[in-house]
């Protein structure tokens, strides 16, 4: 016979078995069905939230939060929220999110804006990942210019912009280099204070790489992913290795954009590849020393347009659609500028003509970069050949 | 039905809840992990292309043998130093000890990011060790960050606290009488300690060395930020391969391979507690 105290024992383990079971697959319909409910009601209601997943650093936090209040000030139907994930720890995430929910056959998530750059249009591409686009939807559309549309195949918005430029201790350095072959021997004539950072981390790095290898190019292969391209970069990775032994401490990459910007703030390097954005908003906070200068070379380093996506799974697209109208609007890009130092994502002529004249030495130009998914069989070799040569 | 019959079915019925979480949380995601790494990189078919890959590819090669390098060096110095620490603070006495006691568990209370961070501008070039030696003459000091060294002390710095934490219990619980007694039949300090404190400790050992092996192994934000560009520990590795390049399946078989280093260890330490069990 069983005693009581088995008796209760067996019946609390079997409890225990049922409640885990329970939250195995109880708990998924329960939040499926809340989300359902959410949306009807928000149709009687007439308000939609929408989220917004962002990454980067402070900085677009800070826009973001900006942005959305005026915009919810002004539009009583649509709410956003904002999903801030500080760069490098959850950015790459929301798109294996993404790419999972696609892959698992879901047909909702919560993810109805993203923003990100041309390397995630470009992972997602294949995957069928992201809405497309278009005036008739987004009116604003119009202000953006057409050729970075064009670049993206309207599957993302352009609605910011910054570029790689030169980043130079003026204390050190009397006279930049103006030319990309002059900036070449400045970093053989100065062994140990240049550096760029591993360019897998951050865009800065990738830069200065994607640059070096494609100026042996000719200009129309910076947008193309022709695998036949792969073959022409010898020259550029042999420059590579050989500035290699000049380069900070004979070869060390720090990682990510801020990697490079610290030790040119700490006085280690005397020259960098930095953002624009990055090294303007640092300069404004004192968090480099004001005798850091920016400047661009010729040919330019590439720079190009941070993104907003809509997921073709995200069941809001008309809020998200009226958000992202209000994004594109003057008023709001002007927000951009002036918080994030940075190009707006509209024609420069639309913007107010003070903000055009303060920007005019800055925003002289970059080069666009899009390799597609030769970027990531760059990234690939400079490993194994640069950083393990 | 036998009580012994009945006895059994109790204990699987309790068993069962925590091996359903196992299953859960460990078993199946271990099993998608080696399926996934079988499948080759097209995603077309199952093979070993994956592992083929991990092995015969240099660079992946140099990773390997650099992650097994840096893991046994700073476990054994880790071990090393906890034991001498432990051995210290439970025999030694005075004022010294007492605040080594208090102090040496606070780096656990700091978090990784911030902890590498003060590396850094401890050790860094223009770091502070690099200002407080200035003044002496000394103008270069020895390449510590973005370097092997950095790494070993990075995880000498996330260890320490920790196993020295583990054996200080397990030295606490040898009685002084055993100490004493030894000393008054004659045996040496190196005597007393091959043969009562070592053997008495032996089992924590074995636990703190796993413990250590496992979270150098799977270590990451560390190496990240002050570990070389090439060649690289396996976690940063595993991570540059599954975002930067998209090549998920070999990343699998990286997950699954330090799987296997892991278990490796765990091995050995299952079988000392089973034949510790089996002794007593």
């Amino acid at each position: 016979m069983f005693g009581k105290k088995k008796m209760g024992l067996i019946l609390s383990g079997v409890l225990s078995l049922s409640l885990l079971a329970g939250c195995g697959t109880g708990g998924n319909a329960a939040t499926a069905t809340g989300e359902a409910k959410d949306t009807k009601a928000g149709a009687a209601t007439g308000t939609t939230e929408i989220s917004l997943y962002t990454g980067g650093s402070l900085n677009v936090k800070e826009l973001w939060e900006t942005l959305i209040k005026d915009f919810e000030a002004k539009n009583d139907h649509v709410k956003v929220k904002l999903v801030y994930l500080p760069a490098g720890t959850g950015g790459a995430s929301t798109l294996d999110r993404l790419i999972a929910a696609k892959k698992s056959g879901q047909t909702d998530t919560d993810i109805d804006l993203y923003e990100g750059s041309l390397d995630d249009i470009t992972k997602g591409v294949g995957e069928k990942l992201w809405e497309t686009v278009d005036n008739a939807k987004v009116p604003n559309l119009a202000n953006v210019d057409e050729t970075y549309l064009k670049q993206v195949n309207n599957q993302a918005i352009p609605y910011r912009a910054s570029s790689v430029v030169l980043a130079y201790n003026s204390a050190k350095v009397a006279t930049p280099p103006k030319t990309a072959d002059e900036l070449y021997t400045w970093i053989r004539q100065h062994p140990g204070k240049f550096a760029y950072n591993d360019p897998s981390t951050g865009g800065s790095g990738s830069s200065f790489v994607n640059t070096v290898i494609y100026n042996f190019l000719p200009p129309e292969a910076m947008n193309s992913d022709d695998p036949t391209n792969m073959k022409k970069w010898d020259q550029g990775f042999s420059l590579l290795k050989e500035l290699g032994p000049s380069m900070y401490q004979k070869g060390v990459y720090p990682k990510k954009n801020q990697g490079t910007l610290d030790i040119l703030a700490s006085g280690e390097v005397d020259m960098v590849p930095a953002w624009s954005d990055m090294a303007l908003e640092q300069l404004a906070k004192g968090l480099l020393p004001d005798t850091v200068k920016l400047t661009q070379i010729d040919p330019a380093f590439t720079g190009g347009p941070s993104y907003l996506m809509v997921p073709s799974l995200s069941s809001k697209k008309e809020a998200t659609q009226e958000f992202l109208n209000y994004v594109l609007t003057p008023e709001a890009q002007t927000v951009v500028i002036n918080k994030m130092y940075g190009y707006p994502g509209i024609k420069w002529n639309l913007m107010p003509s003070e903000l055009q004249e303060k920007f005019n030495s800055v925003s002289s130009g970059y080069r666009s970069f899009n390799s597609g998914e030769l970027q990531q069989e760059i990234y690939k070799r400079w490993q194994s050949e640069v950083a393990g040569g | 039905m036998s009580s012994s019959s009945k006895r059994g079915m109790l204990g699987l019925a309790l068993v069962i809840p925590s091996f359903l979480i196992l299953l859960v949380v460990v078993i199946i995601p271990i099993l998608y992990a080696v399926k996934e790494s079988l499948i080759d990189q097209q995603g077309t078919g199952y093979g070993l292309a994956n592992y083929i890959r991990l092995f015969t590819e240099p660079a992946m090669r140099k990773n390997i043998i650099y992650t097994i390098n840096v893991t046994l060096v700073s476990t054994a110095l880790t071990l090393v130093i906890s034991y001498a620490l432990a051995v210290y603070l439970r025999f030694g006495k005075g004022f010294v000890v007492k605040w080594i006691g208090r102090l040496y568990f606070v780096p656990m209370f700091v978090p990784g990011v911030i902890a590498t961070y003060a590396i850094i501008t401890m050790y860094g070039n223009h770091g502070w060790a690099a200002r407080l030696l200035l003044p002496l003459g000394i103008e270069t000091i020895p390449r510590i960050i973005y370097d092997y060294k950095g790494l070993v002390l990075a995880n000498l710095w996330f260890n320490i606290p920790f196993a020295t934490m583990l054996l200080s219990s397990a030295l606490a619980s040898i009685p002084n009488a055993v100490v004493e007694s030894a000393r008054d039949a004659g045996a040496s300090t190196l005597q007393l300690f091959g043969r009562f404190i070592l053997p008495l400790s032996y089992k924590t050992m074995w636990v703190a060395v796993t413990f250590i092996f496992m979270g150098i192994m799977g270590s990451f934000t560390a190496p990240f930020l002050i570990g070389a560009n090439s060649p690289q520990v396996l976690g940063v590795a595993m991570q540059q391969v599954f975002s930067s390049y998209q090549e998920t399946h070999t990343a699998s078989a990286m997950a699954v391979f330090m799987f296997l280093l892991c278990s490796f260890m765990g091995y050995f330490y299952i079988r000392t507690m089973v034949k510790d069990a089996d002794a007593s």
